[in-house]
């Protein structure tokens, strides 16, 4: 019970504080007088009787906090005190309190929103159940030529049949179809899905239910629609479920309703309809190898990904040899979920971005630290009364660290809005390849991180004060009277530790920049191999279903009247001018007897006659496309450089025959007419790919991207007219997906833009911070040093020697510094070796522009405090003294 | 306060709680004997009782004080002092009683003990082995 008793009078004593310190102070009063008094009576003169009084009762200050701590809880009410003197310190400076919130408060807000992106891209977890068991399953392994390619039914079944890792696998294969009602056709996506996709990822319906196995082998028409679909094009209808979608001119029935949380990474669905439902479903079946199908599934709790890999290693082993020969030997790859989220390269981005932001913070924390420190200096006499008075060292640490992480609290709540800005702008800036970027946000995690970052930096710019109060005995200091030459040897070398510390991040985010920069200049000045300006983009789809010599009659009948508009100078017709990935298939040329196949990686297009016109690549050989080479006519191809260069080094293709297949299959022969020049298809970082071009009559799309080549500055503009255009042609074709050329080209460049400004601006504030950092040491170094000036200039020193002195000073810890950031800077350029592009990652320009731009900066940095030192009047200075 | 002054006490800081134990003993049986008293009188009683004997410094006493308050082994209130001043008197309670009476048999079989050890003749135990 005893101990109820001590909280209860220590709870007392906390509220009670005043009354109690004041009773504390009349009784101790009361006792001295009264020993004087005694003392008095005994003989003594009343000095003597005063001394003689203090000397018996012994040290009272020690004793009060004693008393203090006794009567109440101790930590609890000197914390609440350090709290309030800290404020208070922090009040009575201003100039101090706001120069550092501010920088903080920046670096503070940086870090917090690069965690928001972070958070809301790599950690938050997929929304499914466990989802750190759910992976992907490709085709092909990533130390090898093919590269993750989609998979054939086949292959997908035998996994399933054989595995003992996986719980379950399920394929899905993403297309699209064209929606049509009564009054409009519209292209939506639609997935052919395996019935146990959803119950391997763990979804629900919202509504209704899934489709079961034994609907799905019974081929029956049905379907689950995404929440959005249900919303935006059945109103969000009760009705909705038993209803029919007509998807290219088939009904299908709506069972079940997806949850409208429900997504999967890469993918816009509108509709989910099974796999046996594809038109050519028998052939789908047999085929062996790669195909167009995806498979993810989900690992038994007990597994990891590497025990599954290697099981599949040896499945994959197994199954060659059942595959025809060009299929073999690619093996399988087990990939987590998660990565499909966001990919290796977005990932190292992000990463460095998070590494670039961390060293701003250090940054901002080491110029706050350099601050605290020299105002620290200059409080150094109240340091040592309170150590007279009884303040043990312990605690003037603790009131050291109480200021600067009180000062770090502010700057994090400022940093709080710093922060809602920063998410502001990432939102605006629109990531194209960061998926999970509309679920960002200020969370409770969000709020986590900041607390912590703030206590990190609290301790960071608590340290360097701390640690040389620690260090110095501190006695020494009434009598010097906080005089100049008291700031002790361990506070100039701590400054300038801080200082060089600043240049060597500095420096590293300079130079990280530089390598972004030049890189951004490299992509943007790549050549394309076509002309983007003022070409509109449009897809359209053939009618739903139209045979093929219908539907190339359709397009060409779309090009010409598009081409008679007023304002075109030229049309084209592609399935998809930009493409994500490229897919490895056999190619059979014309050999001596037989025919020589090999596997590569090349992409086949029809396209229309003019449409390298319009696109403006050039013919480097024979001929383009002309309305000659129709459906009956001989069957003709036109190649691009680097398949040229491929098949034939050295060579003249034209009039050479190939076909698209191993030589036993049964496709048609083409001849090669003509050689074009190379294209980047795959945006502006990606190579060139080989390319066999066939023309639409022969071998047509079902879907079409229409590029017109405007005459007007504004090719949107035309929009309009081009889908009347297309609708006086065919009423229920759908006109979707307007863009330009340029914006597309644009969007590819969006993230590395981002990468760049972010590196750049930290680099900047940087840079910034340590000017500022180098012009507060040298500053500081001239006050202190005002009398060692006279004493110099008194002796001889000329002017300018005393400017070289310190402008020496400001370079030589520049140069330190620079020394050390270099070496961070050339290891981190090799880690990010892949981020960058036509630039190596010890590019001399960059790491010699950047050493440049910092030493010009130390020197104007330098320059005012230096100047000041040169006006120093040394009688002035000595009389000081 | 001048500087000077406080820097005399910090060196006289050490070795505060050195007698804690035996000061509480000492403090009870003080109040028991006398009745109430204020921190001065019990700090002289102590010095004159045990004969100057025990040197503490008188400023240790007021911790101690009030940790026996709030163990409640003493009571305190304010009065007039002999020569009509505003002073503290403490009393012992019935618990301090019952801690002095608990105290003082501790200390005795203590002291007993410890004068046994030093009574103690090495030719007792060679007979008592022998």
């Amino acid at each position: 019970m005893s101990w109820v008793r001590l909280v209860a009078a220590r709870l007392h004593g906390l509220f009670e504080r005043k009354r109690l310190e004041r009773e504390l102070d009349d009784e101790l009063r009361f006792h001295l007088e009264m020993q004087i008094e005694d003392n008095l009576e005994a003989g003594m003169n009343p000095v003597e009787a005063r001394y003689a009084a203090l000397r018996s009762f012994g040290a009272i200050e020690p004793m009060k906090e004693t008393y203090r701590e006794r009567r109440t809880f101790a930590l609890l009410e000197t914390i609440g005190q350090d709290i309030r003197y800290a404020l208070r310190t922090l009040r009575k400076n201003p100039g101090f309190t706001v120069a550092s919130v501010a920088v903080l408060a920046l670096a503070i807000g940086a870090n917090t929103t690069m965690f928001s992106v972070v958070n809301a891209v790599l950690l938050r977890p997929l929304p499914y159940a466990s989802p750190e068991h759910l992976v992907m399953l490709w085709t092909g392994r990533s130390d090898q030529s093919v590269r993750e390619s989609r998979s054939a039914y086949w292959n997908f079944e035998e996994w399933r049949r054989q595995n003992k890792s996986f719980a379950d696998l399920a394929v899905f294969d993403p297309a699209s179809a064209t929606l049509t009602s009564d009054e409009s056709a519209q292209r939506i996506g639609v997935v052919r899905a395996s019935a146990n996709f959803f119950t391997v990822l763990g979804v629900q319906p919202f509504k209704g239910r899934m489709f079961s196995t034994q609907e799905t082998e019974q081929h029956q028409r049905l379907a689950v629609i995404s929440y959005a679909f249900w919303q935006t094009r059945l109103g969000g209808s009760q009705s909705a479920i038993g209803a029919n979608v007509e998807l290219d001119g088939v009904p299908y029935q709506i069972i079940g309703i997806l949850p409208a949380e429900f997504r999967f990474p890469r993918l816009s669905a509108d509709v989910w309809i099974p796999q046996t439902t594809s038109p050519d479903w028998q052939s789908i079946q047999s085929a062996r190898g790669t195909g167009s199908w995806f498979v993810v599934g989900r690992l038994r709790p007990n597994t990891t990904v590497e025990r599954a890999q290697a099981e599949m290693d040896a499945i994959a082993r197994r199954l060659d040899e059942q595959l025809p020969a060009s299929e073999r030997n690619l093996g399988v790859s087990v990939v987590p979920l998660s990565f499909q989220v966001i990919g290796y390269k977005a990932r190292l981005a992000l990463y460095m971005l998070i590494g670039a932001v961390l060293c701003v913070l250090l940054i901002a924390a080491t110029n706050a630290a350099g601050l605290s420190l020299a105002r620290s200096a200059s409080r150094e006499r109240e340091m040592a009364i309170r150590t007279a008075l009884g303040a043990s060292r312990a605690r003037i640490v603790r009131q050291l660290f109480t200021e600067s992480l009180a000062l770090a609290l502010i700057s994090g709540l400022a940093g709080l809005l710093v922060t809602l800005a920063g998410i502001r702008l990432v939102l605006a800036i629109r990531l194209r390849d960061i998926s999970r970027l509309q679920q960002l946000g200020l969370d409770p995690q969000v709020f986590v991180c900041a607390l912590v970052l703030c206590l990190v930096t609290g301790i960071v710019v608590g340290l360097a004060p701390a640690m040389t109060i620690a260090r110095r005995d501190l006695r020494f200091s009434i009598q010097e009277g906080g005089r100049g030459l008291s700031a002790g040897v361990a506070v100039r070398a701590m400054r300038r530790a801080l200082v060089v510390t600043e240049y060597a991040l500095a420096i590293t985010l300079l130079a990280g920049a530089g390598l972004l920069i030049r890189s951004l200049w490299s992509v943007e000045s790549v050549h394309l191999g076509f002309r983007p300006e003022r070409v509109l983009a449009v897809q359209l789809s053939s009618p739903a279903f139209s045979a093929i010599q219908q539907q190339a009659g359709f397009y060409n009948r779309v090009l010409e009247r598009i081409q008679s508009l007023p304002s075109v100078e030229n049309a084209g017709i592609i399935e998809n001018l930009f493409i994500n990935s490229v897919s490895e298939q056999t190619l059979t040329t014309e050999g001596e007897r037989q025919g020589i196949f090999e596997r590569l990686q090349f992409r086949e297009d029809g396209v229309s006659a003019g449409f390298f016109r319009a696109i403006g690549t050039p013919l480097e050989k024979g001929r383009f496309f002309s309305s000659q080479d129709g459906p009956n006519s001989p069957r003709v191809a036109i190649i691009n450089d680097a398949l040229a260069g491929r098949l034939w080094p050295g060579d003249d293709p034209l009039g050479k025959k190939i076909e698209i297949g191993p030589p036993d299959s049964a496709g048609p022969w083409l001849t090669i007419v003509g050689v074009v020049g190379d294209m980047r298809r795959r945006g502006l970082e990606n190579e060139p790919i080989p390319q066999v071009f066939e023309p639409i009559s022969q071998n047509p799309p079902r879907l079409a991207t229409l590029l017109v080549r405007t005459s007007g500055s504004e090719p949107l503009e035309m929009m309009r007219t081009i889908e009347a255009a297309v609708h006086q042609v065919e009423k229920f074709v759908p006109v979707y997906g307007v863009t330009t050329l340029d914006d597309q080209l644009s969007a590819f460049l969006t993230e590395r833009r981002f990468q760049t400004m972010v590196i750049t601006a930290f680099s900047g504030v940087a840079l910034l911070l340590a000017a500022i950092g180098i012009f507060g040491h040298i500053h500081y170094s001239v006050a202190t040093r005002t009398q060692e000036i006279g004493i110099r200039m008194a002796l001889g020193a000329q002017a300018g020697e005393i400017f070289g002195m310190f402008i020496e000073e400001g370079l030589k810890l520049s140069l330190a510094g620079l020394g050390l950031g270099l070496i961070a800077a050339f290891a981190l350029g090799m880690l990010g070796r892949s981020l960058l592009f036509g630039v190596t990652s010890t590019d001399p320009l960059t790491f010699i522009g950047g050493s440049l731009l910092l030493i010009v900066t130390t020197t104007v940095a330098s320059y005012f405090p230096a100047r000041r030192a040169m006006e120093v009047d040394p009688l002035e200075a000595l009389r000081q003294e | 306060m001048a500087v000077s002054d406080s820097r005399v006490f910090c060196s006289l800081a050490a070795g505060a709680d050195v007698l804690q134990g035996t000061l509480i003993l000492l403090v009870l049986r003080t109040l028991e004997a006398l009745g109430p008293l204020h921190g001065y009188a019990i700090a002289r009683r102590i010095e004159q009782i045990s004969e100057e004997v025990l040197q503490l410094n008188q400023g240790t006493l007021y911790p101690a004080l009030l940790r026996m308050e709030q163990e409640g082994w003493i009571s305190s209130k304010w009065g007039a002092s002999e020569k009509n001043r505003k002073a503290r008197f403490y009393s012992i309670t019935a618990a301090g009683r019952r801690k002095l009476a608990k105290e003082t048999a501790e200390w005795r079989r203590m002291a007993s003990t410890i004068e046994r050890f030093l009574a103690f003749d090495p030719a007792d135990l060679a007979e008592a082995q022998g």
